[in-house]
């Protein structure tokens, strides 16, 4: 009995001896789930679907029609990241380009880069809602993140997010599709692996905005590239943009340098403030 | 007997073993120096060389030929025109401009890859730290591709310096606003070692040497950054608020009010010749 009492006790003692923080930071690492890699969006960019209509309000069903109207004639329509903007949230989540996930315990990071680089923080600290001046409303809005273990193995499984505090203007595709122009959206997200293929990630996406009638809900997909070392690009919008904005109106500039109109009869812009040119 | 010993014995050897795995990769995670939070620049004022006055006073080691341009540059700004700052039209600082750190910085740590996101202009870089060589073919960037390496150099079994080389840039890049200007052929190599203070933890070095065909020869400069203890962070949008219109070559100003402005006295207005004359 002297024997396997000897044993235990060294085991016990070899346990005890760990140090803390490395006990926690194993704890912490070992409970998340593999998300490192490229992934890329699997189906379509667009939100609405023949089975899934968003439930605007009249007045913002009035306002996505006119928009499809302007751009049935040529206009570019309400997308502000013709202009260079992002696209921010909810909009981002559909992967125009491939994105990356970052876990640490801490905070979760979703980079993104079209238009320019889109960056999301869901924050997995623990932390409340920020108080007034301590955030700023941005595109991508302020995430906070919980992480779940549904299957009660010790494993997290789920990413719940809530992102709020957004600016504008924002639309949820390159249709025009409008959010309320207040910015008090509220998106809820659960991002999970699949479970029976791990190189598949979904966002089940739940928008609360004042331009629907009820809370819309879809489910983004992506796919990891299978290629571990993957070649990331750089989106600078500012860089090939032809779109100029100048007032209200939108045009186009020519391979050549030239201003173009963007739909027929479109006036110039305004040159009041230049020289009359000599006759 | 014999078999309670073995089983027990087999137990705690079990216990013991996966004791000793587990730690062995935490440990491994904290060998990396605390990075995380959000880093400002130390320095008031952002020319390249924060130790030396801006402009001429930077003593740059230019060839003649790129001290003949940067002079002209100077002269241009001088005379109120917008030089060669390619920020003016929201194009990304790129490496090693960037590390100025216009606007606040994070650095996120993980074993194979370390992400320095600057707001600024929505400038990121990727670290590999996985121990991959160069590839075979950079599509260049802005922000260039970085190989890390860390090193532990004073072989208590934690990392205090990261060395980065970054290559593949891609143009135009200037060091600074007064348009201290990188060579054309965009063959520029930086190397970086990136450090915390020894009696200041939240004081943040990187000693940064640029070698590039507009030099005589490689240049090193040290820059500082202080980590914030309570950070707001920033969505900085260049095209949000920017009120220079690239139009061909030139450049226009956009007035409050929406209007196209000459940049310069004199400057003739934009070729309007793709639109319907007006009756």
């Amino acid at each position: 009995m002297r024997y396997p009492s000897l044993i235990v006790l060294i085991a016990l003692a070899a346990a005890s001896a760990m140090p803390p923080p490395a006990a926690r930071a194993l704890d912490d690492l070992s409970k998340y789930p593999d998300l490192k890699g490229q992934w890329q969006r699997i189906g379509p960019n667009r939100w609405e679907s023949r089975e899934n209509k968003a439930p605007l309000t009249p007045e913002y069903r009035a306002v996505y029609q006119d928009n499809l109207d302007r751009m049935e004639a040529g206009g570019v329509g309400d997308m502000a990241s013709w202009y260079c903007l992002p696209q921010g949230m909810p909009m981002m989540m559909s992967l125009y380009d491939p994105m990356e996930v970052v876990v640490t315990p801490q905070v979760t990071y979703v980079l993104i880069s079209h238009v320019n680089d889109s960056y999301r923080r869901i924050y997995t600290d623990g932390r409340d809602w920020p108080a007034e001046g301590e955030y700023e409303r941005t595109f991508a809005g302020y995430s906070i993140g919980r992480w779940l273990d549904e299957n009660g193995d010790g494993r997290y499984n789920v990413l719940e997010v809530e992102t709020r505090d957004f600016k504008g203007p924002r639309v949820y595709d390159g249709t025009g599709l409008p959010l309320h122009h207040d910015n008090q959206t509220i998106v809820k997200e659960r991002i999970h692996l699949d479970k029976s293929d791990p190189n598949i990630l979904y966002d089940d996406l739940t928008v609360i905005d004042n331009a629907l009638t009820r809370p819309w809900s879809i489910t983004k997909k992506a796919g990891r590239v299978p290629n571990p070392k993957p070649m990331w690009q750089t989106a600078v919008c500012a860089e090939n943009n032809s779109m100029v904005r100048i007032g209200k109106d939108a045009y186009y500039m020519s391979q050549e340098g030239y201003l173009m109109p963007l739909k027929k009869d479109q006036p110039p812009p305004d040159l009041r403030f230049f020289k009359p040119s000599p006759k | 007997m014999v078999s309670n010993r073995s089983s027990l014995a087999a137990v705690a050897l079990a216990a013991t073993m996966s004791m000793a795995l587990a730690p062995a990769r935490a440990a491994d995670e904290l060998r990396y120096p605390d990075l995380n939070g959000q880093w400002s620049r130390a320095h008031a004022h952002s020319q390249w060389d924060p130790s030396k006055p801006r402009g001429l006073a930077q003593q740059a080691p230019l060839t003649p030929e790129y001290q003949a341009i940067f002079a002209a540059n100077l002269a241009s700004l001088h005379a109120g025109n917008l030089g060669s700052d390619p920020q003016v039209y929201c194009l990304p600082s790129g490496m090693p401009r960037m590390m100025i750190a216009y606007e606040p910085m994070e650095v996120i740590v993980t074993p194979e890859t370390t992400y320095i996101r600057v707001d600024h202009l929505n400038e990121f870089r990727r670290i590999y730290t996985d121990g991959r060589g160069w590839p075979a073919e950079i599509k260049p960037t802005f922000d260039g591709y970085s190989i890390g390496r860390w090193i532990d150099r004073h072989g208590n079994g934690r990392y205090d310096l990261l060395e980065v080389e970054t290559r593949g840039m891609k143009g135009p890049r200037t060091l600074d606003a007064d348009g201290l200007a990188l060579h054309k052929d965009n063959r520029t190599v930086v190397k970086e070692r990136i450090q915390l203070d020894s009696a200041n933890r939240d004081l943040l070095h990187d000693e940064i040497t640029t070698t590039d065909d507009a030099f005589t020869r490689p240049w090193t400069v040290t820059r500082d950054y202080n980590r914030e203890p309570h950070p707001v962070w920033p969505e900085f949008l260049c095209t949000e608020a920017n009120n220079h219109i690239p139009i061909g070559k030139e450049f226009y100003f956009r007035s409050g009010d929406g209007y196209l402005m000459p940049a310069y006295k004199d400057q003739p207005p934009p070729d309007l010749r793709n639109f319907t004359p007006s009756r």
